[in-house]
């Protein structure tokens, strides 16, 4: 939107007066946007219509599939799935509420406090991107490992009593456990939540701290009011940026993950390339989007961010 | 104006140093109960430093703060009943303009402060922009929004950080104005801290100028302007010409002193130095104390006015008055502004003239300073020089 209300103004200056036709000059951003529409249309346009069309197929693998408008699939995959599509939201979100936790004091002191010490501690949360997704969550695999130091501590302190309480461990093990899947997500997905939430405390100007306590808040009063409203709109950013892809997350659930802790992510994967019931993964591939897209409108409406600068 | 106290800043002591570099030196100060007290100085010569040590955003290194009575040098700012005006407004953007302004009430607690906004609005002449966002304001607007914040909370101290210094030269002067009559309508101390001369001189009852971290002189604008005892202050506010003469005689009130061939009188009041028989002292004189008269008339002149001789060197012409630069032995270029009441056509560059003042007009200071301390080149200087030392 901002592209094209915005470059149009500039054309005119651009094109030199003495030549009155200026199409060729108005027509410049629209040839600039040509790439990335480009682009947007064979990686997205395509394969969305090619996805929608899959949904609503119906055959097999030997005789092939044809489009016969079954919109029964999508129905049976939601009274079939339903139980993964809870659990994903709720693995995705319990994730984003911790990486919001974790990460919120982390870009704060970035923000803030770090001093000189600021690109260190960014390089270091960018840093785990040098190696593979997949190496980290085998990494994980390792730290919750049966007999391992870390559940051998949790053990010992009583942790895993209060979490098997709760249902999110069995007994000795954390590995294969909805506490590890939980782990694991929130692990991965840090660095989406601290590097928006860091842009947007770092923008916010020193003095309006200064005013607040001028103003007789307490710290905790300012942070609440100033700090906190001021940065929403890196809260909103950083919660969409790992709640929208953990949720349709497969790895973690697979690889630190039991039956049990299946999400919609891994029933689509053994749809699509195990049990190459194409039609089916299509339908749950929509329902997932469409599930997201209602949540994060509402969320987005939620908080307002619209109205801030 | 009133016997009460308990608007009083007092200062004592008071210093601030970074590392090795010395922003602000033992400072003493009193800033009487509803008075327009102005800090003035050049950039980083500690008097934004001094207003933050007021407001407690900045810890002395050593001294204590007093507000009436009360020591509050280690109370935080949220403690203290003081109230700042800072200098790029830092309006609460996700605010808008009527919670901008209730901030201060409502983190005391204060349940219904419709009535009190209004009415803050309306002294500010903001009425209509009660719900407006501080961005959608233009700069003089967000100016009063902060003037407004700040005073609804009747502080006891209203501290202004340079708060005009945002501001084109026309609104700025309407502001001053403005602030003026705000502070006179509620009769709250202001502590205002500014690089501009004038703005301290219209706005403050009394100013102290600031140099690397000292107050140089403290006064009535008048005062300072009229009798500065250092070169630094007649410099920085206004111009001066000074002349280094020898003390000749004294004789009760009055010094005669002797430079180049003439003779000076100088009013023993108006002498900050020391002015012993045979020692130095830098007469000054403000260029628009001189009359001019040609050579031709001096005989006209008056007895009992200081006279010297010279030739004018330059003229120029800004209407209200003509400013001459007047070449003399006893000193290079000696500035005098005359009125265009009757212009003389021979004073003319090149002509010789005689210039000559009210012996009530002279000040006298140490010859021990540098004759260019405060002038806006060595300020320049100095400004870098202590950045440096940061």
């Amino acid at each position: 939107m901002t592209t094209l209300t915005d470059a149009p103004p500039a054309a005119p200056e651009s094109a030199p007066k003495e030549r009155p036709p200026r199409r060729r000059g108005r027509l410049t951003p629209y040839w600039l946007l040509l790439p990335g529409l480009l682009w947007l249309v064979v990686f997205f346009a395509l394969p969305m219509v090619y996805q929608a069309s899959t949904s609503v197929q119906t055959g097999s693998l030997e005789e092939g599939y044809q489009v016969t408008w079954h919109f029964a699939t999508y129905w049976d995959a939601l009274t079939d799935y339903w139980p993964q599509f809870l659990r994903s939201i709720a693995y995705a979100g319990t994730a984003t509420i911790l990486c919001l936790l974790l990460g919120y004091p982390l870009a704060y002191l970035i923000a803030f406090r770090a001093g000189r010490w600021r690109n260190l501690i960014l390089i270091l949360v960018i840093a785990p991107f040098f190696t593979s997704f997949l190496i980290r969550t085998l990494a994980w695999k390792t730290i919750l490992a049966d007999g391992g130091p870390v559940v051998g501590a949790l053990n010992s302190l009583h942790v895993l009593d209060v979490t098997s309480w709760l249902g999110v461990t069995a007994g000795d093990r954390v590995l294969a456990t909805p506490l590890a899947v939980v782990c694991g997500l929130t692990y991965n997905f840090l660095p989406f939540m601290i590097l928006p939430l860091y842009t947007s405390l770092e923008r916010i100007d020193g003095r309006l701290h200064e005013a607040s306590g001028d103003l007789y808040a307490r710290p905790f009063t300012t942070f609440r009011r100033v700090t906190f409203p001021l940065s929403m709109p890196g809260v909103v950013s950083g919660t969409l940026l790992t709640f929208i892809p953990a949720s349709g997350d497969y790895v973690n659930a697979d690889l630190l993950g039991s039956t049990d802790t299946r999400m919609v992510g891994n029933v689509i994967q053994t749809q699509f390339l195990r049990i190459l019931d194409y039609p089916t993964a299509a339908a749950l591939s929509f329902i997932l989007m469409a599930g997201i897209l209602a949540i994060v409108t509402l969320y987005i409406r939620k908080s307002g961010t619209e109205d801030l600068v | 104006m009133t016997k009460d106290s308990s608007g009083d800043v007092r200062l004592s002591g008071i210093s601030k140093t970074y590392g090795a570099f010395t922003a602000v030196h033992p400072l003493d100060l009193t800033v009487p109960q509803g008075s327009f007290f102005a800090l003035l100085g050049a950039s980083g010569c500690g008097k934004t430093t001094t207003l933050r040590m007021i407001a407690g955003l900045e810890e002395p290194s050593g001294g204590t703060v007093s507000l009436g009575e009360q020591d509050v040098t280690n109370l935080p700012p949220y403690k203290r009943p003081v109230n700042t005006v800072f200098q790029s407004y830092a309006l609460f953007p996700h605010l808008d303009i009527f919670e901008n302004v209730a901030f201060g009430l409502r983190r005391r607690g204060i349940k219904s402060v419709k009535k009190q906004v209004e009415d803050m609005l309306e002294l500010v002449q903001l009425g209509e922009q009660a719900r407006k966002k501080p961005h959608q304001l233009s700069g003089g607007q967000q100016q009063r929004v902060a003037v407004a914040r700040a005073l609804i909370n009747h502080p006891k101290v209203l501290l202004l950080d340079e708060p005009l210094g945002a501001l084109d030269l026309k609104l700025r002067r309407q502001m001053q104005l403005e602030l003026k009559r705000i502070q006179t309508e509620v009769g709250i101390t202001f502590v205002h801290v500014t690089h501009d001369q004038e703005e301290a001189m219209t706005m403050a009852d009394t100013v102290a100028v600031m140099n690397a971290g000292r107050v140089e002189q403290l006064g009535s604008p008048a005062d300072l302007y009229e009798n500065p005892r250092t070169t630094f202050v007649a410099n920085f506010l206004g111009t001066s010409n000074f002349i280094e003469a020898e003390v000749d005689t004294r004789s009760g009130d009055e010094i005669v002193l002797r430079a180049g061939g003439g003779k000076l009188v100088l009013p023993g009041a108006r002498c900050s130095a020391p002015a012993a028989v045979g020692g130095k002292v830098l007469v000054g004189v403000r260029p628009e104390k001189i009359s001019l008269t040609h050579a031709d008339e001096a005989g006209g002149i008056p007895e009992g006015r200081n006279r010297i001789t010279g030739r004018i060197a330059d003229s120029s012409f800004i209407g209200v008055s003509t400013q001459y630069v007047v070449d003399s032995p006893v000193c290079p270029e000696f500035e005098v502004y005359a009125q265009n009441i009757d212009r003389d056509p021979r004073l003319v560059p090149g002509a010789e003239v005689v210039l000559h003042w009210n012996p009530a007009h002279t000040f006298g200071l140490d010859a021990a300073q540098s004759l260019l301390a405060g002038t806006t080149g060595s300020a320049g200087i100095e400004t870098v020089a202590e950045e440096a030392a940061r």
